[in-house]
């Protein structure tokens, strides 16, 4: 105990390049934990996104293309399917269920997404879990919306308040759908997936809103259809974005697939989400694998310079060393007291380290979220990362040796008095 | 203690029973003996499946329906064991909890998906990581079978997975 009281005293003598080295391996381990908690955390929030579903229906793209644009609201559709082809994947003997999505709208940059009841009552997230209300319904007008809970509590957004859907998916567009207000008719729950980031409306409200853009620009004069008038029109979308599929069946998953891949009147890709999701997994493990590599490497930089300052200090602390040799300390416990100080070093690092991982984590939750839709949950060390933490404490030690064997002989061949 | 060492020996050898009683199968088992594929009519390649014609425009889709493959019924209930690759259906933390079992890797897209009855529909609560589902697996538990009662109906066998492990060659 008296060797860790010696070893504090001795680096509180030399604080600010103690601090420095310190710092140091806390940067070094915020940074390993970092990459650790999001990739960790980003599979987990990916794989929550959707459950239940047995095929995504899209126009012919690649798997992860439509996974990643039908659920998680990242990137564009190559193309919509029409409208006679959903049907038609609806009516098949062994769908059970099926939820149209339709996309390419915006509202104050959230994403505006058009579908049916359906939706609310099949669609499924996490662990099995269905959408419920925080507050309000479905919508059941034309002109209403249900809301996710982020764009809620952004916006401040009540039932009964009036929005207006923008053209468009950047998060500013200079063309309004401003003709056509929708009132917020619920907010959805909070479900920590990008279905809180999503402003839904009817698909007719879609296509309402949409009336006289034939001309991929808003109507002018006389060609202009009123909020009103609309609701006299034939709503029937020409096509959706994707269609969510449930079987009757999940053996006759590959099947149904089959089927619709094979489909003769449009090109149409069906995909399971789940190997969807693998196949995303294993076209990010490399880079994960990297960022892993490149993160320990940094730690190991933190652990050298750590090394280098406690050997470099050596020199000119022979003649503390002799002062305790003086008082009656034996070479082993000159050995001790080195390899204490890289240990306390460490701990420090990582303490610290720590603690600005969690502040950064913090800081960047809100942020991920926005941009990223990735939700980070603020929790204690995983097993993986006590791992990561061992390992590096274990590697201190290793080098710790170094010094304190030095400081060691140093001290055998020194005695009391220093030739150098 | 020569009391204590045979207690365990019996105890490590009921364990070792206890495991083994899970059945081996192939998955040539899962087939009625005797059965035989019908032979398609003759078609090119694109329309193989019959079910592919379904939801095309031409045609009444009940009528292409091929009925449901056949499955042997005495499997039912029976603790089996079989290997197979894993076709992720839904996740939990990460972690693959409902599955398809399916005897070979990666889909073949030149001919149709293999018969509802080469097909077994796994649940396990422990789960699988993701990553791993590269190599094939054994998997152990109770098998359910569900035998045709329509057309319409869905056969197939269905095990809750007690032990999953993966399978060396």
């Amino acid at each position: 105990m008296y060797l860790l009281r010696l070893s504090f005293g001795s680096l509180a003598n030399r604080r600010f390049s103690a601090l420095l080295t310190m710092l140091a391996i806390a940067l070094s381990v915020a940074l390993l934990l970092g990459v650790e908690r999001i990739r960790t955390e980003a599979r987990a929030s990916f794989a929550n996104t959707i459950s239940g579903t047995d095929l995504i229906v899209g126009a012919r793209s690649g798997s992860v293309q439509l996974l990643l644009y039908s659920v998680f609201r990242i990137g564009n559709a190559t193309n919509n399917i029409s409208w006679e082809s959903y049907q038609r994947i609806s009516n098949h003997p062994r769908v059970d269920w099926a939820i149209p999505v339709s996309l390419g709208d915006s509202h104050r940059g959230f994403k505006v997404m058009g579908t049916d009841a359906r939706y609310f009552e099949h669609f499924r997230f996490g662990r099995g879990q269905s959408l419920g209300f925080a507050e309000g319904t479905v919508f059941d007008d034309l002109y209403q919306a249900v809301v996710g809970a982020d764009v809620a509590r952004d916006l401040g957004y009540k039932p009964g308040d009036e929005i207006v859907l923008s053209h468009g998916t950047g998060s500013v567009s200079f063309v309004d759908h401003a003709d056509k207000p929708f009132r917020v008719s619920g907010i959805l729950a909070r479900t920590g997936t990008p279905v809180d980031r999503t402003v839904h409306i009817s698909l007719a409200g879609m296509q309402a809103i949409h009336l006289g853009w034939d001309s991929g620009m808003p109507a002018r004069g006389g060609r202009q259809v009123s909020a009103d008038d609309a609701r006299k029109v034939d709503l029937t979308p020409g096509s959706v974005t994707a269609v969510l599929l449930g079987l009757d069946s999940r053996i006759a998953t590959f099947a149904v697939q089959r089927d619709i891949n094979q489909y003769r009147a449009e090109p149409l890709l069906a995909i399971l989400p789940g190997v969807a999701l693998q196949e995303l997994w294993s076209l990010l493990g490399t880079a994960e694998k990297a960022l892993l590599l490149v993160s320990s490497c940094v730690v190991l930089t933190g652990l050298i310079g750590m090394l280098t300052a406690v050997l470099a200090g050596l020199n000119e602390r022979r003649r503390e060393m002799a002062i305790l040799r003086s008082v009656g300390a034996r070479p082993m416990h000159v050995f001790g007291l080195l390899l204490s100080e890289a240990l306390v070093l460490t701990v420090a690092g990582i303490a610290c380290g720590l603690l600005i991982l969690y502040a950064a984590l913090g800081l960047a939750r809100p942020w991920l979220l926005d941009h990223y839709g990735l939700f980070i949950a603020i929790q204690a060390p995983a097993s993986r990362e006590w791992l990561l933490l061992g390992a590096i404490l274990l590697a201190s030690v290793l080098m710790g040796c170094i010094p304190a064997w030095r400081a060691y002989r140093l001290s055998l061949n020194d005695g009391l008095t220093i030739r150098i | 203690m020569r009391v204590l060492t045979a207690l365990v020996f019996t105890l490590a050898w009921l364990s070792c029973t206890i495991a083994l009683a899970a059945e081996e199968l192939s998955w040539d088992d899962l087939i009625p003996p005797g059965y035989e594929e019908p032979m398609p009519a003759p078609q090119t390649a694109h329309a193989l499946s019959g079910m592919g014609e379904m939801i095309d425009e031409s045609g009444d889709p009940a009528v292409q329906l091929n009925p449901a493959a056949p499955v042997v019924a005495e499997l039912d209930g029976r603790d089996v064991r079989l290997p197979g690759y894993v076709v992720p259906l839904d996740l939990s933390e990460g972690r693959v909890v409902e599955f398809l079992l399916v005897p070979y890797f990666g889909a073949c897209i030149h001919v149709p998906p293999p018969p509802s009855n080469q097909i077994v529909h796994v649940i396990s609560s422990e789960g699988i990581e993701l990553d791993t589902l590269y190599q094939p697996f054994w998997i152990s538990g109770p098998m359910r079978v569900q035998s045709v009662e329509s057309e319409l109906a869905t056969a197939g066998y269905r095990i809750s997975a007690s032990r999953i492990e993966p399978y060396v060659y």
